[in-house]
C-alpha cells in the first residue's frame, strides 16, 4: 500500500508541472466599455464586433508565431450616460482586473469615466470621441483614431470667414461636445474677423426645440440686419432634422445660408425631405476626411465575412483603437502605467484602416485633414469641394474627389 | 420680446399642449379607474410613433388610416400589458408602490424590445413621411400655420371632447367614473369591473398611440420618444390632481405654455437658457406637490374623482 501510495505522489509530482506547462498561456484582458443600449446602442454594439474582430486576428496571429499570450474581451455598457460609463469602466475593471479599455464612446461618458481611470491607473483608448473637452494633458485617455472637435470649430470659422459671413446665430447641444465646439468656433471666429455670434443652447435630449428655432430664427434676423449672417447648427441628427423641419417654413431660416456639423452632412437628411432646403441654404459641413489605406479594404472583407454585414460609421476607429492597445499591451504587459507610457510610441508607429495615427501632447490624433462638403446637384448625396488640412490651417476649395 | 416671438411661441404652446392633453388625460384615467400611476404609458406612445412610421414607410399616406393604425397598435401593448402583468399584480392587492414599479418594469421591457426591432431595421430617427406645408402665415405678426398644427390641435381637440362626452353621457362613462369613486361600490352596484378596466385599457391605448402619431410628425421618431416626454405629460396630470379631467387638459396647456412662451420671457428678460427648459415639469411637479397637492382637482370636481 505505502508503495502504491509513493507511485501515486511521484506521479502526480511528475504531471502536475507538465499539465502546469500546458497551461503556460497568459491571457491579458481587455476592456470594451460602450453603450450597448440606449440611443447609441447601434453604435456600441457595432464598435464591440470591431474590437472582437481585432481581437481574434490578433489572436490567430499570436497562435501562428508561437506566442503564449492570447487576448480576450470583457464588455460592459454606459448605457450612453457619463454615470453609467464611470460604472461601467469600474465593473470591468473590478471583475476583471484589465487595466486598458477601448472606449467609451461620446466625450460626455468619456469625461464621466476619466476620475476613476486616471485614479487607478485605468488607460482609455476612445475611438470616436472628439469633445474638444476631452483634450487634456497627461490624463489616461488617448483619442487615437479621431481628431478633437476644436479642428472642426477652425475649419468651421474659416470657412464662415471665407464665404463672408460677419455674424453667427449658431444652436448647439448644451454638452461638453457642443459647448467644446461653439466656444473655439466663437474664439476662432472672432479672432479670424467675424463680428457677432449669438448661441442657443438647446438641452442634450429635448422634448421639443420649437422654442429654440423660434429664438435662433429671431437672432438671425436681428443679426441679418447688421451685416451678412449665416446659421451654424452644432446638433445631433435626430435633432437636426426637427429644427429643420421648423426652419424650412420659416420666412428667416428658409432664406439664409446654413453651416452645420458632420452629424448633418448625412445623405439621411436627403432621403427625409431636406435636400432642397439645405441647397438653398447653401448648407456646409466638414468631415474627417477617411483616407484609403492598406488596411481599408482588408477590414471591410474580414468583417463582412465574419459578420454578415459591413461595419458601421466609425467601426474601424474601434477596430484600431483595440489593435492600439494590443499592440501596446504585448510591449509592456498588462500594466496600465506602462500602457500609458507606451501607448503614444506605438500610435504613432501605427497604420490605421483610414488614416495613420499620431497623437499631440493631449493624447489626441493629430493628423488632421477635413472634407469640405455641400449638397450635391442632383440632391441625392453630399458632394466634397474642399479641404481643411488642420496642421497648417490651410482651406483649400475645388479640390478633386 | 418681439411680436413674432410671442406669437410663435403661443402657436407652439397650443400645439404642444393638445398633445399633452391627449397623453396625459391616458394617465389620468389609468389613476383614477385602474388605480395605476402608469410609467408604461410612455411606451405605448412610442409604440404609436412607430406604427405610424412603419405604414408611412409602407406608402400609407392616408393621416386618418395612419392614426387608426398606430391608435390600435398601442392599444394592443397596452392590452398586453394588463393581461400579462397589471391583472395577475391586481389579483394579490398590491400596494400602489408595487404597482408603481410594475408599471416601470413594464416600460423599460418594452422599450429595450422596440429597441431591439428598430435595431434591427435600422429605424433610429427616422421622420414620419408627410411633406409640411404652410397653410396660413400671417407675416406682420409673424404667424405660421402649418398641416401639421391642423392635424395635431383639432384632432386632439376632438378626442378629448369624445372621451368627454364618453365619459359623461355613456353607460360605460358612468361605470368608469363610479370606478374611479369607490371599486368596491361599483362592484356592490354589479358593474362589471373587469370589463370597463379593459375598455379602459383600450381608451388609454388607443390616445396614446394616436398622440404618438401626431407627435411623430413634428419629431424624429426614436425609442426614448415616449420617455423624454413622459414628465412633462406626468407634470400635467398632476397639475389635474391626477383625477380631474378637466384639470388634467388645464395643465396641459399651462405645461406647454410654461415650456414654450414662458421659456421665451425668461429668455428675453432674464437670460435664461433653454437648456433649462426640461426642468420646467420638474419644477413644476414640486411646486403642485408642495404647495397644492389636489392641484386643479378641487376647482373642477370638488371631490375625487373624475369631473362630472
Amino acid at each position: 500500500m505505502k508503495k502504491l501510495l509513493l507511485a501515486l505522489f511521484c506521479s502526480v509530482l511528475l504531471v502536475v508541472p507538465a499539465l502546469a506547462q500546458e497551461d503556460e498561456t497568459e491571457t491579458y484582458v481587455l476592456g470594451v466599455v460602450q453603450p450597448f443600449t440606449g440611443s447609441l446602442g447601434s453604435f456600441g454594439s457595432d464598435f464591440a464586433r470591431g474590437i472582437d474582430l481585432a481581437v481574434m486576428q490578433m489572436n490567430a496571429e499570436l497562435e501562428a508565431a508561437g506566442s503564449s499570450v492570447r487576448f480576450e474581451t470583457a464588455s460592459a455598457d454606459t448605457e450612453g450616460t457619463p454615470d453609467g460609463a464611470a460604472r461601467a469602466v469600474q465593473t470591468v475593471v473590478q471583475t476583471t482586473g484589465a487595466e486598458v479599455i477601448v472606449g467609451p464612446l461620446t466625450t460626455a461618458e468619456v469625461l464621466g469615466a476619466k476620475q476613476f481611470a486616471d485614479e487607478n491607473g485605468v488607460v482609455l483608448v476612445a475611438p470616436a470621441s472628439s469633445g474638444a473637452a476631452g483634450g487634456i494633458p497627461g490624463d489616461n485617455i488617448f483619442r487615437v483614431m479621431y481628431p478633437p472637435d476644436n479642428y472642426a470649430a477652425r475649419a468651421f470659422a474659416q470657412i464662415a470667414i471665407e464665404r463672408g459671413y460677419e455674424n453667427i446665430a449658431a444652436l448647439y447641444v448644451d454638452d461638453p461636445f457642443g459647448n467644446g465646439l461653439i466656444d473655439t468656433f466663437t474664439e476662432e471666429f472672432q479672432a479670424l474677423g467675424g463680428s457677432t455670434v449669438e448661441s442657443i443652447a438647446y438641452s442634450p435630449e429635448p422634448t421639443d426645440l420649437s422654442g429654440e428655432v423660434t429664438r435662433l430664427s429671431a437672432n438671425a434676423d436681428s443679426l441679418s440686419a447688421e451685416g451678412s449672417t449665416a446659421v451654424f447648427c452644432v446638433c445631433f441628427l435626430a435633432d437636426a432634422q426637427r429644427v429643420l423641419q421648423q426652419a424650412q417654413v420659416d420666412p428667416v431660416l428658409s432664406d439664409i445660408d446654413w453651416m452645420g456639423i458632420e452629424n448633418l452632412a448625412n445623405p439621411e437628411l436627403l432621403e427625409a425631405g431636406f435636400a432642397d432646403f439645405l441647397q438653398n441654404a447653401n448648407f456646409v459641413s466638414v468631415s474627417f476626411a477617411d483616407t484609403q489605406t492598406p488596411l481599408t479594404q482588408p477590414f471591410i472583407d474580414s468583417f463582412t465575412e465574419e459578420y454578415g454585414d459591413a461595419p458601421g460609421p466609425f467601426t474601424n476607429y474601434a477596430f484600431d483603437a483595440a489593435n492600439i492597445a494590443m499592440l501596446t499591451m504585448l510591449t509592456v504587459g498588462n500594466d496600465g502605467d506602462a500602457v500609458k507610457s507606451m501607448l503614444p510610441f506605438v500610435s504613432n508607429h501605427y497604420i490605421g484602416t483610414a488614416v495613420q495615427a499620431y497623437l499631440d501632447e493631449n493624447g489626441d490624433q493629430a493628423i488632421v485633414v477635413y472634407g469640405v462638403f455641400e449638397v450635391a446637384e442632383d440632391g441625392s448625396d453630399f458632394a466634397l469641394i474642399g479641404r481643411y488640412d488642420g496642421a497648417t490651417g490651410e482651406l483649400t476649395f475645388d479640390v478633386e474627389e | 420680446m418681439t411680436t413674432t416671438l410671442i406669437v410663435d411661441s403661443l402657436v407652439r404652446s397650443f400645439q404642444v399642449g393638445s398633445l399633452y392633453a391627449l397623453m396625459a388625460l391616458g394617465i389620468t384615467l389609468t389613476m383614477t379607474v385602474i388605480k395605476l400611476p402608469n410609467f408604461a404609458h410612455a411606451e405605448y406612445v412610442t409604440v404609436g410613433a412607430y406604427v405610424a412610421l412603419v405604414m408611412s414607410m409602407a406608402g400609407i399616406s392616408n393621416p386618418l388610416l395612419v392614426m387608426m393604425g398606430a391608435g390600435m397598435g398601442a392599444v394592443i401593448v397596452a392590452l398586453l400589458s394588463h393581461y400579462i402583468v397589471f391583472l395577475p399584480l391586481e389579483r394579490r392587492s398590491p400596494s400602489l408602490y408595487t404597482m408603481l414599479l410594475a408599471s416601470f418594469s413594464v416600460g423599460l421591457i418594452i422599450r429595450y424590445i422596440i429597441f431591439l426591432f428598430v435595431d434591427r431595421f435600422d429605424m433610429f430617427d427616422k421622420r414620419i413621411q408627410i411633406p409640411l406645408e404652410i397653410w396660413i402665415r400671417n407675416r406682420e405678426i409673424g404667424l405660421v400655420l402649418t398641416n401639421v398644427f391642423f392635424w395635431v390641435v383639432p384632432t386632439s381637440i376632438l378626442l378629448v371632447l369624445a372621451l368627454s362626452l364618453l365619459l359623461n353621457f355613456t353607460p360605460v362613462g358612468r361605470e368608469m367614473r363610479a370606478l374611479a369613486d369607490n371599486l368596491d361600490l361599483a362592484r356592490v352596484l354589479g358593474i362589471r369591473v373587469e370589463r370597463v378596466k379593459v375598455l379602459t385599457w383600450v381608451l388609454v391605448g388607443a390616445m396614446a398611440g394616436i398622440a404618438g402619431a401626431l407627435w411623430g410628425l413634428s419629431t424624429a421618431i426614436n425609442p426614448l420618444m415616449g420617455w423624454v416626454v413622459i414628465l412633462s405629460v406626468f407634470a400635467a396630470a398632476i397639475l389635474g390632481g391626477l383625477s380631474s379631467f378637466t384639470g388634467t387638459i388645464l395643465g396641459a396647456y399651462i405645461v406647454g405654455l410654461s415650456e414654450n412662451t414662458l421659456m421665451q420671457v425668461l429668455h428675453s428678460y432674464v437670460g435664461l437658457d433653454f437648456s433649462f427648459k426640461p426642468a420646467i415639469p420638474f419644477i413644476i411637479i414640486v411646486l403642485v406637490l408642495v404647495l397644492r397637492p389636489q392641484a386643479f382637482a378641487e376647482i373642477f370636481s370638488g371631490a375625487r374623482g373624475l369631473d362630472r
